[in-house]
């Protein structure tokens, strides 16, 4: 079992359009969300949600007033600035260290398990599996949703013998990134011909350098700054990272997420994917 | 005043809306803060190199083995698992800690001391006649962006404006840049995907207790869905940006936004207006 991971460092620039499309060529997969905090591919995909599950990770200190002598301790050690004046936790600013629980001389303090968001299997396209999850807004901890949803994901492809997980990844470069790219055995890059777009296509593909991970280059909406683009591929060969191919920009593919539509259904943006689909497929087999 | 321009989607305009607020303000006092931290790129729109630049760093423990009983206290003591005793030593996971100090302060053997891990770097950059631009840049391979969006925050403190670039997405990173703000711009596209993920940082948003107002970036005439929500959250719309290739292009390669788009001036002065008229 091979997992391919779409990743572009900044948003915006197509990942999950091509995510959703490639999943669409591709005969047999699993199809995976690590954007937990706006997770989008489901909305392409449109699964029926099968199972539903309720993830907590971390804690929050809670404060049993009957019992706090009202000594200011805990206020005074907490470096998140999570309790107030009036000894009142604010759970926002709790990153759940439990000093505060274990310090407390009257021991008023527990440490509560904390509800951090839910993840969803679903079925699409009649007998497709998708993984996907939604993080409660504010909430630490996307990098352990994210472990999660990989850990059920690559337990199911195993289980099911299904050759691969396609699976569309976070903007930026932190710890749902750093997450997301655990047991990777091929990362596609998704970069857009800007001056941003090249520039933080170099900081993610530092980070893959670091991790050890293969990767491959898409060049999305490249016809936009032709100079940038080939910028971006000299870039490339520089690096020896093997360019999958170049996708033009496309008032099609607009329409289509506009439509909520998986751009490959529209038969001339599959003949146009399909190449570099193949390309890709050929990187992992090498690998 | 303190205003943050964020999204829950990546990709929707953040930098575009922030840097042209700070051309438009057109006041040398203004502050703008990339917290986009884990890939900022306000800096590429003004194209000059910054004046100073100063490492942040965070605080992690470091073990003295002449003092550690390998009691195993600390080990215990970690909500993180950053510390792990082994038959000879204590392991100290840098990229686990929080920095929360209780392992330093609940050391029975006082054998743990704090020392500095970079986490990444503050760049001060001037812009002539737009103010100062504060760039937070995290080192990669760093998964917790948070306390250099803090450190990025502290800049500037009395500055009469101040804007905020924020990270997209609604998890701590970005509650951690808009908290404080007095007004939030929440930049959204007329898609599904956009419309989706602005539904959750308005809710990130209620959450602070912050208020906002809606710009619709790449807006292409119907946006029906956008304005029953903007009735039913309370939400205002305060600008639509119509979609032009040709501002797209010109963004892309870094050149004048406000050339490229002069009616961009107009509806960022409205947008500065309706701010303070709500603030």
């Amino acid at each position: 079992m091979k997992e391919i991971l779409f990743i572009s460092g900044k948003g915006g620039t197509g990942k999950t359009s091509l995510t959703s499309s490639f999943i669409h060529l591709a005969d047999q997969c699993i199809a995976c969300d690590y954007d937990v905090d706006a997770s989008n591919l489901p909305i392409l995909l449109k699964p029926k949600i099968t199972s539903t599950c309720y993830f907590s990770a971390g804690q929050t200190a809670l404060i049993d007033e009957n019992v706090c002598n009202a000594c200011g301790l805990c206020a005074e050690i907490c470096r998140f600035d999570a309790i107030d004046t009036n000894l009142q936790i604010i759970p926002l600013a709790c990153e759940g260290c439990a000093f505060c629980e274990k310090i407390c001389p009257v021991k008023a303090i527990k440490m509560q398990p904390r509800p951090s968001g839910k993840w969803y299997s679903g079925v699409f396209n009649r007998d497709q599996t998708i993984f996907f999850a939604e993080l409660k807004p504010g909430e630490e901890n996307s990098g352990k949703l994210v472990a999660q949803v990989k850990t059920v994901a690559r337990k199911m492809a195993v289980a099911d013998q299904l050759p691969i997980i396609i699976a569309d990844g976070p903007p930026g470069i932190g710890c749902a990134v750093i997450s997301a790219l655990v047991g990777v055995d091929l990362a596609v890059l998704v970069a857009e011909p800007s001056r941003s777009g090249f520039h933080d296509l170099q900081r993610i593909y530092q980070l893959l350098q670091q991790r050890n991970i293969k990767s491959t280059l898409i060049i999305n909406k490249w016809d936009l700054n032709p100079v940038i683009s080939r910028d971006i591929e000299s870039w490339a060969s520089w690096h020896m990272i093997p360019v999958a191919g170049k996708v033009p920009f496309s008032t099609l593919v607009a329409n289509c997420i506009a439509a909520a539509r998986v751009p490959a259904t529209d038969s001339t943006i599959h003949k146009m994917l399909f190449p570099l689909w193949e390309n890709i497929m050929k990187q992992l087999t090498v690998i | 005043m303190q205003i943050a321009v964020a999204s829950g989607k990546g990709g929707t305009g953040k930098t575009l809306i922030s840097t042209t607020l700070m051309k438009v303000l057109n006041d040398e006092r203004v502050v703008l803060i990339d917290a986009d931290v884990e890939e900022p790129n306000a800096g590429l729109v003004f194209n000059q190199s910054p004046l100073t630049t100063s490492v942040v760093h965070r605080l992690v423990p470091t073990i003295d083995p002449d003092y550690c009983t390998l009691c195993g206290d600390c080990a215990a003591i970690c909500n993180f698992n950053a510390l792990v005793v082994i038959p000879d030593q204590v392991l100290v996971f840098n990229e686990l800690c929080h920095s929360c100090g209780a392992c330093v302060a609940l050391c029975p053997q006082s054998a743990i001391r704090e020392t500095k891990h970079p986490l990444g770097v503050i760049e001060d950059t001037l812009v002539p006649g737009c103010g100062t631009l504060s760039t937070g840049r995290l080192n990669v391979g760093e998964a917790l962006s948070p306390p250099l969006i803090k450190a990025c925050k502290q800049k500037a403190p009395g500055a009469p404006t101040r804007i905020i670039d924020c990270p997209p997405g609604t998890t701590c990173a970005m509650i951690e840049a808009i908290k404080g703000s007095d007004y939030c711009l929440l930049v959204t596209e007329p898609t599904p995907l956009g419309r989706h993920d602005l539904v959750l940082s308005l809710e990130a948003l209620q959450l602070l207790n912050i208020p906002g107002g809606l710009v619709i970036n790449r807006w292409q005439g119907n946006d029906q869905y956008l304005s029953d929500l903007s009735r039913r959250t309370g939400f205002p719309i305060l600008a639509r940006i119509p979609f032009s290739p040709e501002l797209a292009r010109s963004y892309m390669r870094g050149a004048e936004t406000l050339e490229a788009m002069p009616e961009l001036r107009c509806i960022m002065t409205d947008i500065i207006r309706q701010i303070k008229e709500a603030v």
